[in-house]
């Protein structure tokens, strides 16, 4: 009898322990919504090869070309190219590619950084890349080096049909196989969102597959309608870009870093009618918005930078990050100028994180006392200065004190 | 006689200022402080100037592993390693604090001497050993061992070469001056600071304890006694005023003065606690305490550095195992420890004598020993000139020393610079001087133990004079 009451606080403590045990769980599933956003990626792929398919390669370099500009560094940047269009034997105009009979917009600039090249675009590297299981010997400018936070944007061109897309000619790439392996991706927390963009005929069977939420797709064509090239450049003597990209890039050449165009623009700004076929999107998976979401959070990289004034504490990040990461994105503010302001009672929180961690026992408590009558004065420089100099007339009272 | 020394003595110690202000404004870059035997990395200032520059860059000061010393060495030197003068030389105002500090180290240590010199010579007249007590008062030990501080190559050298051992030894003075004439609070200071400063002060509290315990030096105790069984004899022979100093004197002779001792510890309680929050205050941004032990005393001990300099522990942890290198520290740092004991035990009669010999050990088998350390002890044996001045093997030491502070910087120039030796030649002139120094322990020793003997046999043939 007395052992039961005596245990009834341990029950309730253990019963405790469970309750938060289940809400941590939960809390931490949910995790998606919590996580920051912390970088963007993009993965562009041309699949096929031979000079005809010449388009292909131009609508990677110029989605290339665009990400660049609008802001995500080429090491955030996985360019897979199966031929080489530039220096062809066949190109009129050696080491340039155009996308416009106008030949305005040279997209072989002196800044193209190519990481799979040639023969190493097959479906194998391809998955590989992807899902991040790659040999050792693998360099990392050829890996996807995504995190939990990460934004991607994965646009694959070339041809393609119902269910599959085709890859150097001689392989083909499932869409159960590109389902299965967004889902290793989410499984291993390598993405945040995915928007998925092909230019194929009939692409949007490509991603009928996919059951992992955050993944957005769009493709230029249905089931049973072809995707069509844009116009034939009689200089160069091939077809050199498709519809499809040129309305993408049309709609991308009108904007810079900071606008705050949202993807429902981009995708109401395709008109079946021009592109002869309908351009098909898949938001089921994705739980935002689309008209709350800018197009640079996959097409560029605007960085959240948050201001502070104090010093860098890089002992105490260890501590800290453990509560950053639960801490939900929806506190920061847009300035005027796109940058985003972080509150300042934010920046008292982990001071008060820190001081709690000092706060352990009753010598912790005294300590914490003395540092708010420290960090009273401008810099703790200035009061061990005086507590030094204080020591001497100190030390001159108490030895004539006990020379007495 | 002793007015003799006091006339020139305060020309001689401005004298010594005059030649560190004329080697500091020398025109041609002396460069003093990059010798390893001058610049450790504990004691160097271009370190200190590194490790101010992180703080103000708001990044920890140990970090990068430059700077090992304490925080308040930083809050002091830091901003004066900046300040520039126009058309002065660098670090000119720190410089000009080390040799205040050098010419107030000096002072104490004079002072000291003094109290020494008075204590001794009444306990020599109490026993009635007057000749010896008037040849005692003939040398002015204090003024001696001042001057012989000021004037050492070494401090010289130390002084200009700007290396912080020069406060590490003020430190050090200071609670031997505090101890020697009671006054808890300054020894407390001192030592506190000193082991702040450098760890290896800490083994200085059994001879700042038996100071503030038993006095300063004095005869073997044991002669004391025997007086005491004289007087008690001898009823008859004084009359009563003398009786009474006498008694006072038998008191101070073998009582232990508790009382000191745990004023002293109470004081050294709070001049700690005041520095570790004072510390604790300046890092806690950066680690807190636990990282300023590990980067400031944890370096000392693991002897993480191994540059060369003028001790022999750099040469053989070069080349130790990692498996063995725990236990050939807990080897080197426990010979210190080892010989506190006995000698604590042999010279408890002497703490002064004992804080000396203490140094030179810790000065020798220290992490990253510098001449700095050598200038301490070198002057404080001017101290003691009354009783070693029979002293075996003295020419020798006084050749060897000179020959190694000579030849050091030939072997490392011909190891670095050069290339046409290696470090075995640097690591000889390290050996010899490791030798020199212990052949000086020794040789102080017995010189101290053989004055006792001599004093003992004097003692015993007057008491047989007397008794017959």
């Amino acid at each position: 009898m007395g052992l039961s009451v005596s245990m009834l606080p341990m029950k309730v403590v253990l019963l405790m322990l469970l309750i938060f045990l289940c809400y941590s769980v939960a809390y931490s599933s949910s995790s998606s919504e919590t996580t920051m956003h912390t970088n963007n990626w993009a993965v562009l792929v041309c699949t096929s090869r031979f000079w005809f398919n010449y388009r292909h390669m131009a609508n990677t370099l110029s989605l290339y070309r665009t990400v660049k500009r609008l802001g995500i560094p080429d090491e955030r940047i996985i360019l897979m190219l199966a031929d080489d269009m530039a220096c062809n034997a066949r190109n009129k105009y050696p080491a340039q590619v155009f996308n416009n009979e106008n030949h305005r917009l040279n997209l072989y600039g002196d800044n193209v950084e190519v990481d799979y090249r040639g023969y190493e675009v097959t479906v194998e590297n391809f998955l590989r890349v992807l899902t991040g299981r790659h040999e050792t010997a693998v360099p990392r400018s050829k890996r996807l080096l995504s995190d939990e936070g990460s934004h991607i944007l994965l646009y694959m061109t070339g041809h393609g049909g119902d269910e599959f897309l085709k890859f150097q000619d001689s392989e083909e790439l499932q869409s159960h196989d590109l389902a299965d392996a967004v889902k290793q991706m989410k499984e291993k927390c390598r993405f945040k969102e995915l928007l998925i963009m092909v230019d194929t005929c009939q692409a949007s069977t490509l991603f009928s597959q996919f059951h992992s939420p955050g993944v957005l797709a769009i493709g230029s064509s249905m089931k049973g309608e072809n995707s069509y090239s844009h116009h034939l450049d009689s200089d160069v003597g091939v077809s050199v870009v498709d519809r499809f990209t040129f309305y993408t890039l049309a709609f991308f050449e009108r904007l810079n870093m900071y606008d705050n165009a949202s993807l429902s623009s981009l995708f109401n700004s395709y008109n079946p009618n021009l592109l002869m076929s309908t351009a098909y999107y898949r938001m089921d998976l994705y739980q935002r918005h689309l008209e709350e979401v800018p197009v640079t959070n996959f097409f560029g990289s605007v960085m959240k930078t948050i201001y502070t004034d104090s010093a860098y504490r890089s002992w105490s990040n260890k501590k800290i990050r453990a509560a950053k990461s639960k801490m939900p994105l929806d506190q920061s503010i847009f300035d005027s100028d796109g940058r985003v302001l972080r509150k300042s009672d934010e920046e008292d929180q982990f001071n008060n994180l820190t001081a709690e961690d000092y706060i352990r026992d009753s010598v912790g408590q005294i300590w914490s006392a003395i540092l708010s009558n420290v960090n009273t004065f401008e810099s703790t420089d200035t009061f061990v200065c005086y507590g030094l100099v204080l020591m001497l007339p100190l030390l001159i009272f108490s030895t004539w004190l006990s020379s007495k | 006689m002793k007015k003799k020394k006091v006339q020139w003595f305060w020309s001689w110690v401005i004298g010594s200022v005059i030649l560190r202000l004329i080697l500091l404004y020398f025109p041609k870059n002396l460069n003093l402080s990059s010798r390893p035997e001058v610049s450790t990395p504990l004691t160097s200032l271009r370190r200190l100037a590194e490790g101010y520059w992180l703080k103000q860059s708001s990044v920890s000061p140990y970090a990068g592993s430059m700077y090992h010393g304490s925080p308040l060495l930083l809050t002091l030197l830091g901003p004066l390693t900046v300040t520039r003068v126009e058309g002065q030389p660098d670090h000119l105002l720190c410089s000009l604090v080390f040799v205040i500090a050098d010419v107030i180290c000096a002072m104490l240590i004079r002072a000291a001497g003094e109290k020494l010199q008075v204590a001794y010579s009444s306990r020599l007249q109490f026993l009635g050993l007057h000749n010896l007590s008037e040849n005692s008062e003939l040398l002015p030990s204090g003024d001696f061992a001042a001057l012989v501080y000021l004037w050492n190559p070494f401090t010289i050298v130390a002084c200009v070469g700007l290396s912080t051992s020069a406060i590490e030894n003020l430190m050090v003075v200071l609670s031997l001056y505090g101890a020697c004439s009671r006054l808890t609070p300054l020894a407390a200071f001192g030592w506190v600071m000193a082991t702040h400063l450098s760890l290896y002060p800490a083994i200085l509290i059994i001879p700042v304890i038996l100071l503030l315990g038993y006095g300063p030096d004095a005869p073997p105790r044991k002669l004391f006694w025997q007086r005491k069984n004289l007087d008690v004899g001898n009823s008859t022979s004084s009359d009563s005023c003398s009786e009474e100093e006498a008694k006072n004197q038998l008191k101070m002779a073998h009582v232990f003065s508790w009382r000191l001792v745990v004023l002293f510890l109470f004081w050294t309680l709070l001049w700690s606690s005041y520095v570790l929050v004072l510390c604790g205050i300046y890092v806690q941004q950066y680690g807190g305490l636990q990282e300023l032990f590990k980067r400031t005393y944890g370096f000392i001990l693991t002897i993480q550095d191994l540059s060369p300099n003028i001790g022999v522990l750099w040469y053989f942890f070069a080349e130790v195992f990692d498996f063995f290198r725990n236990f050939f520290l807990i080897v080197f740092h426990g010979n210190i420890l080892l010989m506190i004991a006995p000698l604590a035990l042999r010279l408890n009669h002497r703490p002064c004598f004992l804080a000396f010999v203490y140094i030179l050990i810790s000065s020798m088998l220290k992490s990253y020993p510098s001449v700095g350390d050598s200038a301490l002890y070198l002057g404080l044996l001017g101290l003691f000139a009354y009783e070693l001045k029979d002293m075996q093997f003295s020419f020798f030491l006084f050749s060897g020393y000179v020959g190694v502070s000579l030849l050091s910087p030939v072997m490392h120039n011909l190891w670095i610079w050069r290339g046409t030796g290696n470090a075995n030649f640097y690591f000889a002139t390290a050996i010899a001087y490791a030798c020199f120094q212990i052949i000086l322990v020794v040789e102080s020793v017995s010189a101290m133990l053989n004055h006792d003997r001599m004093l003992t046999k004097l003692y015993t043939a007057k008491l047989q004079n007397v008794k017959s």
